[in-house]
């Protein structure tokens, strides 16, 4: 048999965070590797070298992603900290001012596949003035600190759309017992000490410190930051993207609660600042608070102030951790029988928390698509890149989309988000369109996007932006349907208030008594 | 409100039962619990169904008395309308009280502010039973009320017996219920659960044996069987509805 007829029957994963975990996971689910002709999984984990927790937020795909897993919700509530997450409210974004805020909601707009809602929520004085709340029910859930469902509601099922937060540490070590226990990965501890090259390029083995050689078929780069295979034995080029997203640093603090009763927020508290934004996301245990600045616009000192005066004082007692963070992405992410998922294909400040997502999709990708033999590899690995390359640069525009929209004016950091030189020019062309119109489907064409056109429309529509519907009132017909939908959004959002218990309460109920599977 | 205290014979012996009032305590329910031994008497006029409790997410048996939320369609003219009255209402106004470590018997409490808790009653009415005898002895009555406790208290272990064999065996389901009356009204049952005959059907003959031998058996197709008093349910809704429109 040639080499290129080989069929792939090992996996060898190097690195053991979440992302060598999700895909190691995801495939050995999907290919059975806990019977005798399934795949064979193999994650390969240096025992010394610490975890970097990238984001603690996620998206409503972790739901489907666990369940592919086939892990219970509630165990992994219960064992990973895990809260709920509806979505994210972005304050101080655009003025500054105190009561400047607008929500990122996950349930899509009441009617929003049927008719223009934004269209005539902008032409329509008598609707609310926040368009989330207008549109959705979520706001007010979140607003009010209310879960996403009641105890009667079975595992992954949702009254509102969720994800969720999540200790990161906890998540690892909760995902490495599924994985060897359940799904059938082998587990390695070793460090890669050099990686082993095939006549065609392929890498056939690494040979580790502890273990020996481990060869494989096809290598999952997990390495984080240092990129051992894709980046550092395959020298592709990293991307930066600095010139468009201008953070480079984080401050990172985790908060106790001040008392086991304290609120734990349903979603995530990005807060501007004058040269960045923080982030608070609400665990059961603790808060993740977290300043990402600019170290162009922002001294860490003037950072570590506006952190503590976010945190209060007892942050003296707490220990802060500085992240460097390099914005960008790998050309492309799939080389030879290499592809890498999570850190060391890049990362993007967690704006968006778009980390765990990209972990998740590049694994599904990975499972799902696992060519079967070698000679089918490069096809798999184009479509990837393709894929990929695409989606990163979704994000990016996405990410950017928060900044350009702000009138914040306390920093230089503000006015040159706004310089058109740093704003892509796919973007460009898309608020160009966005002069006259909402953001529709239609406007992302590939089956791949990564954000629907309603989050477009509750960024735009938040942050204040007016499409003019002046010359095409046509469009706007739909008066009485628009209405129905903007009154059928009230009597959810009281309905929803109602019925919903608090976040903390449903938390504590999880871990008393846990949802039933039906 | 419901004020609960325990019974005390120097407390209460004056106290006598209105028991046709105490069957007022289902006027509002569109459900009522009901334990594994008690489960053939209501499939003979109930269907029986599964629910979930709204403060644990733990699934309850019941026995459905209504379509809409507060409508109980066995509750009409101040009275139970079945020929068989659940435990949960027998027991009325009468409660097992929490038990202390020390304890080894459960208290019983009283809810005093039951409409059918009359005192110091002069009248002798057909409805009234008294708590204590005048040489303040348990009553013949309130014996009865101590055994139907007792079969609450049982039966509540009974129930999580079975639904966890249910859950273990995957038997349980969704069940929607999607009705028209006569009147073109519709209503939709949520949150209601039932019996999976397909995969009851599926069971292998080690696990039939377990579910026979832990007496489960007989409940899970009684539960099968009074699915069919649906069909009277919806009769006695469209009677109802009948008279509001003549």
């Amino acid at each position: 048999m040639n080499q290129q007829d080989k069929k792939i029957k090992t996996v060898v994963v190097v690195g053991g965070g979440i992302a060598g975990w999700l895909t190691a996971g995801r495939l050995a689910a999907h290919h059975k590797s806990n019977t005798p002709d399934g795949l064979n999984v193999v994650l390969v984990e240096s025992p010394n070298v610490p975890i970097i927790g990238v984001g603690e937020g996620t998206w409503p795909t972790m739901r489907s992603t666990l369940i592919a897993l086939g892990i219970s919700e509630t165990d992994f509530i219960r064992e990973c900290e895990a809260s709920f997450k509806q979505g994210a409210k972005f304050a101080k974004w655009v003025d500054g001012s105190n009561d400047d805020f607008y929500y990122h909601p996950l349930v899509l707009p009441q009617g929003f596949s049927k008719t223009d809602m934004a269209g005539h929520w902008l032409n329509n004085t008598a609707e609310p003035a926040s368009f989330s709340n207008a549109v959705c029910y979520q706001e007010a859930i979140c607003e009010q600190g209310l879960a996403p469902k009641t105890i009667r509601t079975p595992e992954y099922a949702a009254i509102a759309n969720y994800a969720y937060h999540l200790d990161s540490a906890k998540f690892a070590v909760f995902l490495q017992k599924h994985c060897t226990q359940q799904l059938g990965v082998k587990h390695i501890l070793a460090d890669v000490m050099q990686v082993n090259s095939a006549n065609n390029g392929d890498i056939a083995s690494v040979t580790t410190k502890q273990q020996g050689e481990i060869s494989g078929d096809l290598f999952v780069d997990c390495t984080g930051f240092s990129s051992l295979l894709l980046g550092e034995h395959y020298k592709v080029p990293f991307k930066p993207c600095d010139d468009v997203l201008f953070i480079d640093t984080a401050l990172a603090v985790q908060v106790p609660y001040d008392n086991e009763d304290e609120s734990i927020a349903s979603h995530t508290i990005s807060t501007a600042q004058e040269a960045g934004w923080i982030w608070d996301i609400g665990l059961q245990h603790r808060r993740g608070v977290g300043y990402v600045y600019s170290s162009k616009y922002s001294s860490e000192a003037q950072a570590r102030e506006k952190l503590k005066a976010y945190v209060g004082d007892k942050i003296e007692s707490l220990t802060v951790r500085k992240i460097p963070i390099k914005s960008g992405h790998r050309s492309h992410f799939w080389q030879n029988n290499c592809v890498a998922v999570g850190l060391s294909a890049g990362f993007l400040e967690p704006l968006e928390a778009s980390a765990l997502v990209l972990v998740e999709m590049s694994a599904q990708m990975i499972s799902e698509q696992l060519p079967h033999t070698r000679d089918i590899m490069d096809i798999t690995a184009k479509r990837f890149n393709e894929t990929f390359t695409y989606r990163w640069e979704k994000i990016i525009d996405f990410l950017k989309l928060h900044y350009i929209l702000s009138n914040r004016d306390d920093n230089a950091f503000w006015r040159d988000n706004r310089d058109p030189k740093t704003i892509p020019q796919s973007l460009q062309d898309l608020m160009k369109l966005w002069q006259y119109r909402a953001p529709a489907d239609h406007d992302f064409t590939s089956n791949n996007e990564v954000f629907p056109a309603a989050s477009y429309q509750y960024v735009l529509y938040g942050m204040g932006f007016k499409s003019d519907y002046s010359t095409t009132a046509y469009m706007l017909k739909d008066n009485v349907f628009a209405k129905s939908q903007f009154d059928k959004n009230k009597s959810m959002i009281n309905q929803a208030v109602t019925n919903l218990p608090s976040n903390r309460e449903l938390l504590n109920k999880i871990k008393r008594h846990g949802f039933s599977a039906i | 409100m419901e004020n609960l205290v325990a019974l005390e014979q120097s407390a209460h012996q004056h106290i006598k039962i209105d028991t046709q009032k105490a069957q007022s305590h289902a006027k509002n329910l569109n459900m009522i619990p009901v334990v594994m031994v008690e489960l053939s008497q209501i499939a003979v006029q109930q269907p029986i169904v599964f629910a979930k409790n709204s403060e644990t997410g733990e699934f309850t048996l019941n026995a459905l008395l209504g379509f809409e939320q507060h409508e109980n369609l066995f509750y009409q003219q101040s009275q139970w309308q079945g020929v068989y009255l659940p435990l949960q209402l027998q027991r009325q106004p009468f409660f097992v009280g929490d038990t202390h470590a020390q304890q080894t018997q459960y208290p019983v409490c009283i809810n005093l502010n039951s409409p059918a808790v009359v005192d110091n009653s002069a009248q002798s009415e057909n409805n009234l039973e008294p708590i204590y005898t005048q040489s303040a002895e348990e009553s013949g009555y309130f014996k009865q009320i101590k055994q139907c406790l007792g079969h609450l208290l049982q039966g509540e272990l009974d129930n999580k017996k079975l639904i966890a064999a249910l859950l273990k065996y995957d038997l349980l389901q969704p069940l929607s219920l999607e009705v028209t009356f006569e009147n073109n009204q519709k209503t939709k049952l949520n949150g209601l659960y039932t019996i999976n005959q397909d995969k009851l059907a599926q069971l292998n003959s080690e696990q039939i044996t377990l579910l026979h031998q832990s007496a489960l058996l007989p409940a899970i197709y009684t539960v099968v069987t009074s699915l069919g008093q649906i069909y009277p349910l919806i009769e006695r809704k469209n009677a109802v509805l009948n008279l509001a429109d003549d």
